[in-house]
């Protein structure tokens, strides 16, 4: 999760090193610390510190890290030849180190041999069992030899293990809801839920999910989500503002028939409709009328 | 001492991130706590030491103490835009947070302080 | 009652402030020993499940009332059920943790490395200045005390006509012990705010005994009444959205 504020922070550090104005270190350390995927920059700036000689003892210990994260972004870049040169630096200096160890594997994986990748990590895997970051290499390496259900055969595995770990519960969601098993993704983003119940793209990702599934009760629960996702963002997310409408319209839908026992809220998507306006007029001015026409046709806007 | 209360209160709170929910966020709530004590207990180190400059003594001492713990939770308070709970998931936190081990650290302070410049 | 007694600035010069600075420095100096200390203990298969596993009971208890109620039943039943429940501990299985864990010696050389860091730097200040300074008044309390503290705060020094408020240097010494904590906490961090009188309090469980923590999680989670929030966050969104269109 990257926060607005850092995000900020970030951009300018980069726009600043861009333009020549230093402060490159500061920058790689914040995306390291942000976990911020922006390989080609780190690659670039990072190259650039690691054969100044004079800059690269002025990091003394860090000089390392620095190390770990060029190849790391080398590797995401297809530059192999620099992966290969860092890596082979942090093997002379940590000879028998599990993260070296680890980043070999991973260089690997790179170069696409997938055979030998497994066997490196299995060798690592033999010497620590308990290390996360390999068995969650092993799983990406499933997933990007696209056979998602060893995936999550091996992260349902992982996760007997390390329960508490919120990123893989999202991992295994997401490939679940990639092959339509919903109900396992409901469950998974309950969990998620339960870990983290204030960030709203949970809740949102588990409305998603009980609307798909459908049925008068999972989609009064997926309303009631999408209500909980207006509440945590202050109602600035479009899609949650779609969402209840479309719950609404699917229950009466459904409910027709019946008598409505239980009219909770009935306000709520009118005024997520009325919302959905306003936003649009404020920064779609074009296709307002598209968005009332369909609300119209809904029956939401009068 | 209210000037020593103003400096104070300017290192106190710079990360008070605070959200708005009946729900609290653990993190951000674990934060405040932690922003809470240790204003309180740099507020008691300094107070301790100038309490016992003054060479204040006996009752005089905790009056002091007290007085600044009230005026931390105010200005705790008042770093809060008043709407505690907002922050904290009960008010009485930001007047009973860390105010024992502000104590300890209080009375070493002000009996360091008023040996070395008073009883010699 | 010796009520102004006149104490020499020596003994502030040589005694007193040395004393507390050493103190602190001392404890610095051990935080950093500590941190260099620290090993990254490979953990057990099993310990680091059942940790994982309270943890996400934990995360269920706090935020049950997020997620439907028929979800958190199943969860609660999938937890503490008596057959193969997460939380439940088989009968035979919880009396000889504890044998088990002193017989690990990893466990226990790690844990004899924490209070060596912690014991012997404390051992060797309290030697120090029971050597040079033992028998000195060194310091008064700005306010008085009754006679009880009398063994409390003139530790080292038998004279009963002395005023209560009188601090004899070793008991200083404690006093530094227990009131620089806040200190430290400041200087140093929030690591060090979990200092000896914890880790004193720990060493008499002796460790962490995941067993018990099991079924206190257990039986913490059997008494959840399940109160589903979504209905009322419903009302706020509606309040949000209201606030957000007008």
């Amino acid at each position: 999760m990257v926060g607005a504020a850092e995000e900020i922070q970030l951009n300018r550090l980069e726009s600043q090193v861009e333009h020549g104005g230093g402060g490159a270190w500061e920058y790689l350390c914040l995306v390291r610390k942000l976990k911020v995927r922006r390989s080609e920059k780190v690659l670039k700036y990072g190259l650039a510190i690691l054969k100044d000689p004079k800059k690269r003892s002025k990091l003394g210990g860090e000089e390392w890290t620095l190390y770990e994260q060029v190849s790391l972004a080398a590797m995401d870049c297809q530059r192999l030849d620099v992966a290969k040169e860092c890596i082979n630096t942090l093997q002379k200096k940590f000879p028998s180190s599990l993260r070296v160890g680890r980043l070999e594997g991973m260089f690997l994986e790179a170069k696409g041999s997938w055979a030998d990748a497994e066997k490196a990590y299995s060798r690592l895997l033999e010497e620590n069992p308990l290390d996360q970051a390999i068995h969650k290499r092993k799983i990406a390496m499933a997933k990007a030899q696209g056979n998602v259900s060893s995936a999550i055969e091996l992260l349902n595995k992982y996760l007997e293990t390390f329960m508490a770990d919120h990123e893989a519960w999202r991992e295994l969601a997401e490939l679940y809801v990639s092959l339509q098993m919903y109900k396992q993704a409901a469950f998974c983003y309950e969990e998620l839920i339960l870990c983290q119940p204030t960030i709203p793209l949970y809740h949102l990702a588990y409305a998603d999910v009980l609307y798909t599934l459908g049925g008068l009760e999972n989609l009064q629960a997926a309303k009631k989500y999408y209500a909980s996702t207006i509440d945590l963002t202050g109602g600035k997310n479009v899609r949650a503002l779609y969402g209840v409408c479309l719950c609404s319209v699917a229950i009466n839908q459904l409910s027709k028939g019946r008598n409505k026992e239980e009219k909770d809220s009935p306000d709520l998507h009118s005024l997520a409709a009325k919302a959905l306006v306003k936003d649009y007029k404020q920064r779609a001015p074009t296709k307002v009328s598209l968005l009332t026409t369909t609300l119209q046709n809904m029956k939401l806007l009068s | 001492m209210a000037a020593n209360e103003d400096s104070g209160s300017f290192s106190k709170t710079s990360s008070e991130s605070g959200n708005d929910l009946p729900i609290f966020s653990a993190e951000n709530l674990q934060c405040n706590l932690k922003v809470i004590y240790y204003s309180r207990t740099f507020l008691s180190i300094i107070g301790g030491v100038i309490a016992g400059i003054l060479g204040l003594t006996g009752l005089m001492g905790f009056v002091v103490y007290f007085l600044i713990m009230a005026l931390t939770s105010l200005g705790l308070a008042a770093k809060a835009k008043f709407s505690i709970n907002s922050y904290f998931d009960y008010w009485n936190r930001i007047v009973f947070e860390g105010f024992l081990g502000g104590l300890m650290s209080f009375v070493l302070f002000w009996t360091f302080a008023y040996d070395i410049v008073h009883i010699f | 009652m010796a009520d102004d007694l006149v104490l020499d600035t020596a003994i502030r010069d040589w005694v007193l402030i040395p004393l507390s600075v050493v103190m602190v420095l001392i404890g610095v100096l051990r935080y950093f020993v500590s941190k260099l200390m620290r090993t990254t203990q490979v953990p057990d298969a099993k310990v680091v499940r059942e940790g994982q596993v309270v943890l996400r009971a934990r995360n269920l208890r706090a935020a049950a009332n997020f997620i439907p109620a028929k979800s958190f039943r199943s969860r609660r039943v999938y937890y503490g059920n008596e057959e193969n429940g997460l939380l439940h501990v088989p009968k035979g299985q919880a009396q000889n943790a504890q044998a088990q864990m002193l017989s690990d010696p990893n466990m226990a050389m790690d844990m004899m490395k924490k209070n060596l860091s912690m014991i012997i730097p404390q051992t060797l200040t309290f030697a120090w200045v029971n050597f040079f300074f033992s028998g000195f008044v060194a310091a008064k309390i700005p306010f008085p005390l009754t006679q009880r503290f009398r063994s409390m705060l003139q530790n080292g020094i038998d004279l009963s006509t002395v005023d209560v408020s009188y601090v004899s240097s070793r008991s200083w010494y404690f006093l530094n012990l227990f009131g620089l904590r806040g200190l430290f906490s400041l200087i140093l961090g929030e690591e060090n705010a979990m200092d000896d009188t914890q880790r004193m309090m720990q060493m008499g469980g002796f460790g962490f005994d995941a067993s018990k923590s099991l079924s206190a999680e257990k039986d913490s989670l059997d008494i959840v009444q399940h109160d589903w929030a979504l209905p009322r966050l419903e009302q706020r969104a509606e309040a949000v959205l209201r606030k957000l269109v007008k």
